[in-house]
């Protein structure tokens, strides 16, 4: 035993004289970046594509992804928000996912328990009906919804993300009342109403592309149009005053030294930046929207009060 | 259509395409006939590579890793009563007494031709029928795939064994670990004791590995040296084209397999394993010898083996087609899709038709291959590992199953969980409580619940939502024919023989 504690503490003044060399060199070893999803996932696909870019922009560095998926992405971030803050385990964050799950469940982790290096794609939620219900306008939905209260089904992704939260907003602000159907991911959600077995969906306007002649968008929730859906209006050119969409972006647990962050973050601009890396992101259906270090931080806290606000008015669980 | 599935051809059978096919089917197979390792996994594996890779050479090693693990799994439950993918459960009813009766390699020939016969149906399937099956999976509602999941559940009759409580109590087990998790109508978790680990339910996979393989590992070592060990080891050396005429019996249980296995595939949400439990249980229901099933009826190895591999180009018709995975394979393979850039849905064909059209030829060439590679590769290799002295066989498979069952999310407290269901799988194997209600229990019960309160959520508390449209009455008429029909017949014959005598 003391052996042991004697190896344990050499190990430890080791590592003290080696970091100040790491943060200057950074980085002299492969770099982990944590998915708390399975391999194939959107997430996931986002996570290689952008490590495959980090490796040149970060001067040759290796950057390996690795999956930790379950409890839909909880035990990724808390790998992510335990982990050594030394920069050489990151994570892909899911907003609002990763924040809403600190409000149903315990966690390990608050919204303080990141460093936010740099967010890559926005995918707002929308307000959508299949083709053949006959709904042309939001005007429509409404009206309907108001005629017999609770007839309107809405498919959700899962309880607690994105989806939930446009469908209790969309609710709040025309004063109506919908029956919340929670499925197990987009795709089910998408076939039910592909179906007619749902009324309408609140899924991320990624969701629907493709589905252009089964689907009608008839708004999308983010503050203006978007660039590649020019056509679409959003809710709130329609008065209802509502914002909602998921964020996908790379963080590193809290109090990461300043010259590795800053080290990440310019690499991380840098990728954002390579045509290249759009034009693979665009192929995927994610169209990067960058922002970056403080800008991201104030993104996170929003949407971490948005969380909570949601959570005290209409509790999901 | 027809004419894009022509001009795709050409590219498929350049030399790297094709090469890719013939790896995929080769490793499939031996991830498959390692217990442990499932075709989910070794697609996952290799997601990260595939963006090197030509879009149809990542999609050929998958095709082919696919139909290879569907067959592959079938080797270890037929060899040693360890099924190596869950969809392989049902093949071990029969597959491992014919072993024991010294049939195991003709078991085994059965298992690669079925499997080539339901890969090639069901990759016809996929190029011929996409659209219109497509329009089948949306009919199905969480209202119409509930009574597809009751339907599943009433052949449990047939799984119980000799002693119906025994059997009623392992199929309660079996329901019982599929509620575990995360409800997902309410939020709320069961019977997780606060670990995140299973908030998303028991993957099946480490249930059965537990269940399935620890028991027989266990019984390796209990009895060093086996008293019918001379009789297993034996394996018919008869090529498998002068055993074909022998099969031919079997057709009508393929077709069924095959029909059985394309329509499971195309539903949202359902799998191989379902697939093989729906198409045994139907091939025994029409059998002429029903008492002589799970004690080696070649046709129950026929049966599970046809439906499992049926099932596997079909999955991909939903996922191709409307983004929705049938199987947990085919959502892996989406994600493989989606690194080339290729989005599923409908337009899909129309933008990329040189690679999905590729695609379904080669899950085509992958079945086919099936029969040349797996046919040699299971009696000349595979089924020498019963040479092996018993200790050290199960040393390797328990290595393996604790491999396997880490890599599935790289964590310990799976292996640990799979551990614990070991003990209770040798616990019920020594007082005689059959498995498979278990594994029925586990892939169809969370199913049925899930899909009841969806549907009843959609019809806010009313339950006339179950039968409401004319896809629910079918079904509902159908298991209602199937289940009743047998105890009617029962009856008739009795008042008539008791009227004669």
């Amino acid at each position: 035993m003391r052996r042991f504690l004697a190896t344990l503490g050499a190990a430890a003044v080791l590592a003290g004289i080696a970091a100040p060399v790491a943060a200057q060199d950074y980085p002299t070893r492969p770099i982990e970046v944590v998915v708390g999803y399975s391999a194939g996932g959107g997430s996931d696909v986002m996570a290689r594509t952008v490590a495959s870019y980090l490796e040149p922009a970060l001067g040759g560095a290796s950057v390996v992804v690795r999956n930790l998926p379950g409890a839909g992405g909880q035990i990724g971030f808390t790998e992510v928000a335990t982990a050594e803050a030394d920069g050489y385990t990151l994570g892909v964050m899911n907003l609002p996912a990763a924040v809403a799950l600190t409000y149903d469940r315990d966690a390990d982790y608050t919204v303080d328990s990141f460093t936010w290096l740099g967010n890559f794609v926005y995918d707002p939620n929308t307000l959508v009906v299949p083709a053949s219900s006959g709904i042309e306008s939001l005007e429509d939905l409404v009206a309907k919804a108001k005629e017999n209260p609770g007839a309107i089904t809405a498919g959700l992704t899962s309880l607690g993300g994105n989806d939930h939260f446009a469908a209790i907003q969309f609710a709040n602000a025309a004063g109506i009342e919908l029956t919340q159907v929670p499925f197990k991911g987009a795709s089910m959600a998408r076939a039910a109403m592909l179906g007619g077995h749902v009324a309408m969906g609140t899924m991320a306007y990624s969701q629907t592309v493709g589905f252009e002649d089964e689907l009608k968008v008839l708004a999308v929730l983010s503050d203006e149009r978007l660039p590649y859906a020019p056509d679409v209006p959003t809710a709130r050119e329609l008065g209802f005053d509502i914002t909602m969409g998921s964020y996908r972006g790379i963080v590193g647990p809290a109090n990461l030294p300043d010259d590795v962050r800053q080290k990440l973050i310019d690499a991380l601009g840098a990728v954002a930046k390579d045509p290249k890396f759009t034009a693979a992101m665009e192929e995927q259906g994610s169209p990067v929207e960058f922002s970056e270090g403080e800008a991201y931080e104030a993104l996170a806290k929003e949407q971490n009060e948005a969380a909570a606000e949601i959570w005290k008015t209409t509790p999901w669980k | 259509m027809y004419g894009s599935l022509i001009d795709a051809l050409p590219e498929v059978l350049g030399l790297s395409n094709f090469l890719a096919v013939i790896v995929g089917v080769l490793a499939g197979i031996v991830v498959g006939a390692l217990p442990g390792l499932s075709a989910t996994m070794a697609i996952s594996v290799l997601i990260p590579f595939t963006f090197a890779f030509e879009p149809l050479v990542a999609l050929g090693l998958m095709a082919g890793i696919y139909n290879g693990a569907m067959y592959g799994g079938a080797i270890p439950a037929v060899l040693l009563r360890i099924p190596g993918t869950p969809a392989a459960v049902c093949t071990s009813f029969d597959g491992y007494p014919m072993a024991q009766k010294g049939e195991g390699g003709y078991a085994l020939q059965i298992a690669v031709v079925s499997s080539a016969i339901g890969g090639i149906a069901s990759a016809l399937a996929l190029m011929l029928l996409a659209p219109p099956l497509a329009r089948v999976t949306l009919l199905f509602g969480p209202s119409e795939v509930f009574w597809v999941a009751v339907f599943g559940l009433s052949s449990i009759v047939f799984l119980l064994g000799g002693n119906p409580i025994k059997g009623l109590i392992a199929a309660a087990f079996g329901v019982f670990v599929s509620l575990v998790g995360s409800d997902t109508i309410t939020g709320y978790d069961r019977f997780t004791f606060g670990r995140l680990e299973i908030l998303d339910g028991i993957n099946i996979v480490v249930l059965l590995v537990g269940l399935y393989a620890l028991p027989p590992v266990i019984d390796l070592l209990e009895h060093p040296e086996s008293p019918d060990a001379s009789n297993t080891r034996k394996l018919a050396t008869t090529s498998i084209w002068s055993r074909l005429p022998d099969m031919m019996g079997f057709w009508t249980t393929w077709l069924r397999g095959s029909i059985i296995g394309i329509l499971v595939g195309i539903l949202p949400g359902a799998g191989g394993s379902m697939a093989a439990f729906l198409s045994y249980n139907e091939a025994r229901r029409a059998s002429k010898n029903p008492e002589n099933w799970g004690k080696g009826e070649p046709e129950g190895v026929a049966a599970s083996e046809t439906a499992n591999n049926a099932d596997t180009a079909s999955a991909l018709i939903p996922a191709l087609t409307l983004g929705i995975p049938g199987t947990a394979v085919a959502a892996v393979m989406l994600g493989g899709l989606l690194i080339h850039g290729l989005q599923p849905g409908p337009m899909l064909f129309r933008d990329n038709p040189g690679i999905v059209f590729g695609f379904m030829w080669q899950f085509l060439f992958g079945a086919i291959l099936l029969i040349f590679l797996g046919g040699s590769l299971a009696t000349n290799s595979f089924a020498k590992v019963l040479l092996l002295p018993r200790p050290l066989l199960a040393a390797f498979i328990i290595v393996l199953m604790l491999i396997g069952t880490y890599a599935i999310h790289g964590r310990m407290f799976d292996v640990y969980l799979m551990l614990g269901f070991g003990v209770i799988g040798y616990g019920m194997d020594k007082l005689d409580y059959p498995l498979p209600p278990v594994v029925l229990g586990v892939i169809l019960g969370g199913f049925a619940e899930e899909n009841l309160r969806l549907a009843l959520r959609i019809g806010r508390g009313d339950w006339s939502v179950l039968w409401a449209n004319t896809t629910s009455q079918i079904l509902i008429a159908v298991t209602i024919a199937i289940v009743v029909g047998p105890l009617v017949t029962r009856f008739l014959r009795k008042r008539k023989s008791a009227r004669h005598a």
